[in-house]
């Protein structure tokens, strides 16, 4: 267990070596190589990980080098502080504030501690002044959780990678990326200031970047990867912003309670009671600019467009970056700020729970009316993502981590089951056909729920592992999901928040009508491949580098061809093999998703309750109500979406029954009510009219003042040039001849004979006499 | 003490033999020859300490015969190493003619 405890800090830096490993050595020439050696290394960290959190359950605790029971440790903590004194070097106890050992474990509503910390290791890494910027791990045991919950997705992420990429020729370039990004994820859990934090949560934003543009080739994914770079800078830039506000009030970032650490409880106050900028206090201000880091990150309300788009990506990757993880860094950001968010009395979490609950309830509307499989699941996403903010902005910390927890494998399980999916449409002939006029729109067709159905008896493991993922999404009991939204749902009820509550409720329901609309589509009824509606791609790509993409499809299919399947056999054929490794990451995630939510299961029974205790936090209650609320909806949900889709689309064509019902409400949403429009009509033409005045300041002003600069320059030059030779040139010219004519003069005296220097010397002492005798006198 | 022979006639000697000396030091080209030469013009400088110091210097007139005892001294010491030098310069180059030893001619 001391292992564990002692080397946290290999969990991030075994995936940093995956990375180096295949970019700088020759393994990157080998697909096979490259993705064992990541998926090696992540095993690797999930065992670290998944023992940290043993060993933080244990309630174990790394105090200079020994490991103590967590409740000793507080008091030795308590003990030593004023012998360790300032945070210097590794390993130090942070100091405990006054009477705060026992006070960890629930207290009364409204006041809110971590648990105490059981690793905190720091070393020097920037004396600022007189004092030291330090670096570090500090793990407490939401951080070992989220650890746990990390490494094991991303293994599973690999894994099914290594099936789904096989096609690829960049993939150890893509098992490259991927490594550094759950590297830079698994830091940021573990980092111990919001510095670190933010560093490796930029590295992150670079990884989604350039995994967003791995098909570069593609005009849509490198303008998708743009997108999404930049409009989760904005979010960043605010963020950076916060964090220099907070570290101007609190002159640290570091994590902790401790004098000199931002959770302070002094600290807090003063934050909460001083007004800064416009008449807000501190805290709010810096909760609000901590926050709009998260509503880039996490993709919330203003800043949510660039998630759908970032479906461009490969799946593997909107089911790690886009689903699992990067995205809810966001949400940890301010479960982790949250005594900060706290420390103005409501404010900011107000704002939070608001842009929250709005978000959830938007996404979900706008996944109503998709066709892209996985659009639909990038705005479950974004609405998921909704509830664990709002329930953070409730107060209710402990819900929304495990939210974000049960989510994470779920919705990494759909994600990868929509994978395996598309995987077997573009296998199809039809698919076939389109891939080799233009391989983009293959693509987007092969992912349109309109030309899937049937699915289930083709695709057995994918349908059964994808059903349980739907389940606990939607909401059934005792799929993770339930536990998990019913918790939120509860903070919002017994905190009385009606409208919260209402707008929640509702947007659950439609998590519940949207999936049973995909999940009826895609698995049910008759196979609709054969005459697929057929997405019109304004824009082809280049064919160039992808042909070694194609060719490999084309060879995979060859044994199909001469088979002589036509499309609607309803058999499992050869173009519907799911490849071993994606079923393995889709059994293990499956089996997450159905007993994620037993980790904190609302009963006084021994294990329930586990994460909340484990976490020191109050328990809360199962409300009843909520859970009956919840249910019923999620089965109304269910219902409504079975009742309504159960007949329709016998041919891919067909209109969709919600859009002959309410045709203008369903283009709306279809079209995600315009907001892509609004921003490039508001935004993009600001920005652009921006650009044509600087490029006329450029050429008009600017160009002339350089030009005329240069110009003056080359006569400045020329003027120069006529001074320097016809003066300057000929002085040290002829002195330097002269020297040389001189010498050549001179060297005839130097004879070599001694008796020519002696008669030198002689005359010499007669002139001297002669002048001494006669010029003197 | 009466005065038999005059300071000058001492001097006008010791010029004559310095430049004696001098023409056999610029003139000869043997190299014993010139190293004679600087002899004698050292002899006439010893000369002149001598006449110099009987004549011009209160009594006990000693200062000018210590110094010509001292220089006859290093002169001999300088004879020895200047011979010595012939003698290598002779076995180098196989001359003991000084215009052939112009080694170091600019």
């Amino acid at each position: 267990m001391a292992f564990f405890l002692t080397y946290a800090w290999l969990i991030p830096a075994l995936p940093l070596l995956g990375c180096a490993l295949i970019t700088f050595t020759p393994l990157r020439r080998s697909k096979l190589a490259s993705g064992w050696t990541a998926i090696a290394l992540m095993l690797c960290a999930t065992v670290l990980a998944v023992g940290l959190l043993a060993a933080t359950a244990q309630g174990l605790a790394l105090r200079d080098g020994q490991v103590v029971p967590l409740a000793a440790a507080a008091g030795h903590g308590e003990a030593t502080a004023p012998a360790t004194g300032e945070g210097h070097g590794e390993a130090t106890t942070p100091a405990t504030g006054e009477g705060h050992g026992e006070a960890a474990p629930a207290e009364g509503h409204g006041t809110f501690a971590f648990p105490e910390p059981n690793v905190v290791q720091r070393f020097a890494w920037a004396p600022i002044g007189e004092s030291v910027f330090a670096m570090g791990v500090y793990i407490d045991t939401p951080v070992a959780a989220m650890l746990a919950m990390v490494t094991i997705t991303a293994t599973c992420i690999h894994l099914f990678s290594l099936g789904y990429m096989a096609a690829n020729p960049r993939q150890s370039r893509f098992f490259s990326f991927i490594s550094l990004f759950t590297a830079a994820m698994l830091l940021m859990t573990m980092a111990d200031n919001l510095l670190l934090f933010f560093m490796a949560w930029e590295v992150m934003g670079l990884c989604s970047y350039l995994l967003i543009g791995f098909l570069f080739e593609r005009p849509q994914a490198y303008r998708a990867a743009v997108k999404a770079f930049i409009t989760t800078r904005i979010g960043d830039v605010l963020m950076l912003l916060g964090l220099v506000y907070l570290y101007t009030q609190a002159g640290s970032l570091a994590f902790g309670t401790g004098a000199g650490e931002i959770f302070n409880p002094e600290l807090l106050k003063r934050l909460g009671s001083e007004s800064g900028f416009f008449g807000v206090s501190h805290a709010t201000g810096i909760g609000l600019l901590l926050f709009a880091g998260t509503v880039g990150k996490s993709a919330q309300f203003p800043l949510h467009v660039w998630l759908p788009d970032a479906m461009e990506g490969p799946t593997p990757v909107s089911a790690l970056i886009h689903a699992a993880t990067m995205v809810s860094a966001g949400v940890f950001l301010i479960a982790r700020t949250f005594p900060i968010l706290q420390a103005d009395n409501g404010t900011t979490l107000a704002a939070v729970t608001l842009i929250g609950a709005f978000t959830a309830l938007f996404a979900a509307t706008i996944a109503v009316a998709q066709y892209d499989i996985k659009r639909i699941l990038a705005y479950s996403t974004l609405s998921q993502l909704g509830f664990m903010v709002a329930a953070i902005g409730l107060g209710g910390w402990v819900a929304g981590m495990f939210h974000l927890l049960t989510h994470a494998f779920f919705k990494a399980l759909l994600f990868l089951g929509s994978g395996s999916i598309i995987h077997g449409m573009e296998a199809t002939p039809q698919m076939k056909a389109l891939h080799h006029q233009d391989e983009y729109a293959a693509q987007q067709t092969a992912q349109d729920i309109r030309n899937m159905g049937g699915l289930r008896t083709r695709m057995p493991w994918t349908f059964w592992t994808y059903t349980l993922g739907y389940l606990a999404l939607a909401g059934i009991v005792p799929f993770a999901g339930f536990w998990s939204k019913d918790e939120i749902l509860a903070h919002a009820f017994v905190g009385a928040n009606w409208v919260v509550f209402g707008v929640l409720t509702l947007a659950a329901f439609l998590t519940a009508f949207y999936m049973t609309r995909q999940w009826r589509l895609v698995f049910f009824g008759e196979f609709r491949g054969g005459q697929p509606v057929v997405f019109q791609n304004p824009e082809p790509a280049p064919r160039t580098a992808h042909h070694s993409h194609a060719d490999h499809h084309t060879h995979h299919d060859d044994h199909h061809d001469t088979h002589g399947h036509d499309d609607h056999h309803s058999n499992t054929g050869p173009n519907w093999q799911e490849h071993p490794s994606m079923i393995a990451a889709l059994v293990v995630l499956a089996s997450f998703a159905v007993t994620a939510g037993f980790f904190n299961l609302p009963f006084a029974i021994p294990g329930g309750h586990w994460l909340s205790s484990l976490w020191r936090q109050e328990a809360a209650p199962l409300n009843f109500i909520v859970a009956g609320v919840s249910l019923l909806v999620a089965l109304g949900g269910i219902a409504a979406g079975w009742s309504l889709y159960g007949g329709a689309f016998a041919g891919a064509h067909d209109t969709d029954p919600l859009n002959r019902q309410a045709p203008a409400l369903f283009r709306l949403l279809n079209e995600k009510y315009r907001i892509d429009e609004l921003y490039a009509a508001s935004f993009g033409r600001l920005t652009a009219i921006l650009a044509l005045a600087w490029a006329w300041m450029d050429h008009a002003i600017l160009d002339g003042v350089v030009n005329s600069i240069g110009r003056l320059t080359l006569f400045i030059g020329q003027l120069n040039f006529i001074v320097d030779d016809t003066l300057l040139n000929d002085g040290p010219d002829a002195l330097a001849s002269g020297t040389l004519a001189t010498g050549k003069r001179t060297r005839r005296l130097q004879t070599g004979k001694a008796q020519d220097y002696l008669s030198y010397v002689f005359g010499g002492a007669v002139i001297l006499a002669l002048v001494y005798l006669y010029v003197l006198k | 003490m009466t005065q038999a022979i005059p300071l000058e006639a001492v001097l006008v000697l010791a010029a004559a033999l310095f430049c004696i000396g001098l023409f056999g030091a610029l003139s000869r080209r043997n190299m014993v020859g010139v190293l004679m030469g600087v002899e004698l013009m050292l002899n006439a400088v010893n000369i002149n300490m001598v006449a110099i110091g009987r004549y011009l210097e209160p009594y006990p007139y000693v200062a000018g015969q210590t110094f010509t005892i001292f220089i006859i001294t290093v002169a001999a010491a300088e004879a020895a190493v200047g011979l010595a030098m012939i003698i290598a310069i002779y076995r180098t180059w196989l001359t003991s003619n000084v215009d052939s030893v112009d080694s170091l001619k600019g």
